[in-house]
């Protein structure tokens, strides 16, 4: 569906030099795939996102979309797009927006209403409809963005940082509302930082970093894989006493709670088994990371102890 | 089958989706009445009042004051007052018009493309199934009409007030000049920003430099036809002050450099990046 081939992108600065955004970078996106792109800050992942637009031109290399420029693509079906900025004229009406934009993007006048209506619904931005743009917080800012990108059913949908700004409920129900628009036909491609919230919805995730493709994580494959030697927290109720002389490598954060690093998996279980055969009990045991997060540490170079 | 699925399905299957760009045009209008289109016409309409409001008040105390042997070489003291009227009205259009084609255009134009690449407003429109060179392209045209019916409507008012102006050729006049300058500052805006001040200095530049070498015959003075011949504007606008016949191969001219521009502008637009790196 979509096809990165050795893309690369240089900006140039004051001084007439090229600078590097992008390297030799190349993807296949498959139909119906929810992809992730995570990366620190400057890996590359909005100059992607803008070459995937058709905004930005390659300085070599080629992207397609359904064998199409990517241009060529958007302007022949559009695509649900959320920015990481949203940039909408702030003197404009929240529910006019939508109504500017569904034009836009081709749903006839006979069908505006009910698009309009579903879209609003769906994004909780009822009470908010008659607003002026500028008087909307960052949440619900980012909620009518999203209400845009999601009008008219594109094949293909790019969301960058789509829950930034959101509180802990409307991000749980952007998990929702992708799972929802999680169809075969349609390709996904979600930037963020939050590797926890990748996890939970896409299938694979590209890790950049300084503009190159560093990994590429199958999320479902790796979500029970997590490495030896991995840290851990243990958290006992009882019998915290016993940990050090179990796991002499332990390190102790209070409240019952300790932080193992460098054992293996067999090597923590036989000495969880022991604490409880001692009289321990254990309240809670899991990774410090996560399968992804552990991988994004790996691929863009983070030691342990730079937590 | 999802929700979703079925819906593309059934909006692929009925046609649901429409041609984009034309049905946004009721929006582009809109925005260029409330927004550009308010703002000339309250700066135009100040600077027309205080333009001809010292000069009617001069006539009426010409006219309480007006001796016999001019009421008399007039035939009446109301042909005397009409042809002081249409005197009157011939010296403001001759220095009005060009005033009120040159803001409109800079109002009407202003950023029109180079403010929402600056923006970012760029982003969430271009996403959509349209292309920059028909949104801009359609805008431009209905900015076009959009003063043209203001500069209209003004010309009426004028009319009520001092004098009936409007005709056929006023309005030619209005709509080719509006094309001229706003079709520079159109490319401008696709090119640059900056784009009302690089109009302001295209303006300057190309008066002065045709003023100073349109009678050289040095090969470099072929160059000025690079630019348009703004130094005979006043030409234009004095033939419609004094109903004269109009200049037509100078608002030709003028005409074609515009539409020059407009597709320049379209072909950048076709072949340019929106996103500012």
């Amino acid at each position: 569906m979509i096809e990165f081939s050795h893309v690369s992108k240089n900006y140039r600065n004051w001084f007439g030099r090229e600078v590097p955004a992008l390297t030799d970078f190349s993807l296949s996106v498959r139909e119906g795939e929810v992809l992730g792109l995570a990366g620190p800050n400057g890996a590359g992942k909005s100059t992607l996102i803008s070459l995937l637009l058709g905004f930005l031109g390659p300085s070599t290399g080629t992207v397609h979309i359904d064998g199409l420029e990517p241009r060529q693509y958007v302007e022949s079906h559009g695509i649900g797009y959320l920015s990481e900025l949203v940039n909408i004229p702030p003197s404009w009406r929240v529910h006019h927006a939508l109504e500017r934009y569904a034009l836009l993007a081709g749903v006839r006048r006979d069908g505006l209403a009910g698009r309009l209506s579903d879209a609003i619904e769906r994004l909780g931005l009822a009470e908010h409809r008659r607003k002026r743009v500028r008087q909307l917080s960052k949440g619900n800012l980012q909620r009518l963005g999203l209400a845009q990108a999601l009008l008219c059913d594109e094949r293909v949908l790019v969301l960058d940082e789509p829950t930034h700004g959101l509180d802990p409920l409307w991000t749980q129900r952007f998990r929702d509302i992708v799972d929802g628009l999680r169809q075969p036909g349609r390709t996904i491609l979600i930037a963020s930082h939050n590797l926890d919230e990748l996890a939970r919805v896409a299938d694979r995730v590209v890790i950049l970093d300084h503009g190159q493709l560093q990994r590429i994580v199958d999320v479902r494959a790796t979500e029970h894989d997590l490495a030896d030697g991995a840290p851990y927290r243990l958290v006992l109720s009882r019998g915290e006493e016993h940990v050090m002389a179990l796991f002499p490598s332990a390190r102790a954060m209070g409240r019952g709670e300790f932080e193992l690093r460098g054992e293996s998996l067999e090597g923590i279980n036989s000495g969880i088994a022991s604490l409880v055969q001692g009289g321990a009990l254990v309240s809670a045991m899991f990774p410090l990371h996560s399968a992804l997060e552990q991988q994004f540490r790996e691929a863009v170079g983070v030691s342990e102890d730079e937590r | 089958m999802s929700v979703s699925t079925a819906a593309t399905q059934a909006r692929d299957a009925t046609g649901e989706r429409g041609s984009a760009v034309g049905a946004y045009g009721i929006w582009q209008l809109r925005d260029y009445l409330m927004d550009r289109g308010a703002s000339t016409l309250i700066v135009l309409g100040l600077f027309g009042y205080l333009g001809i409001a010292p000069a009617l008040s001069s006539l009426s105390f010409q006219m309480e004051h007006a001796n016999a042997r001019e009421i008399a070489a007039a035939g009446s003291l109301a042909a005397l007052r009409a042809a002081r009227m249409h005197a009157l009205t011939i010296g403001f259009l001759g220095n009005f018009l060009g005033a009120v084609v040159f803001v409109g255009a800079v109002f009407a134009m202003q950023g029109i493309v180079a403010n929402d690449r600056k923006m970012g407003f760029y982003r969430f429109l271009f996403a959509k199934p349209v292309s920059p060179r028909r949104y801009y392209g359609q805008a431009f045209l209905i900015h076009w009409a959009g003063f043209t019916a203001l500069a209209s409507a003004m010309a009426m008012v004028f009319g009520v007030v001092v004098e009936p102006i409007v005709s056929g050729s006023l309005i030619a006049v209005l709509a080719l000049m509006f094309l001229l300058y706003a079709a520079i500052e159109f490319l401008l805006s696709s090119v640059a920003r900056w784009d009302w001040m690089s109009l302001v200095a295209v303006t300057v530049a190309s008066t002065a430099l045709w003023g100073r070498f349109a009678a050289s015959n040095s090969v470099f003075a072929k160059l000025l036809y690079l630019l348009p011949p703004l130094h005979r504007t006043s030409e234009v606008y004095s033939a419609v002050a004094n109903g004269d016949p109009l200049p037509w191969p100078l608002l030709q001219w003028f005409g074609a450099y515009g539409a020059v521009c407009f597709v320049a502008a379209l072909v950048v637009l076709r072949h340019r990046r929106l996103a500012i790196i």
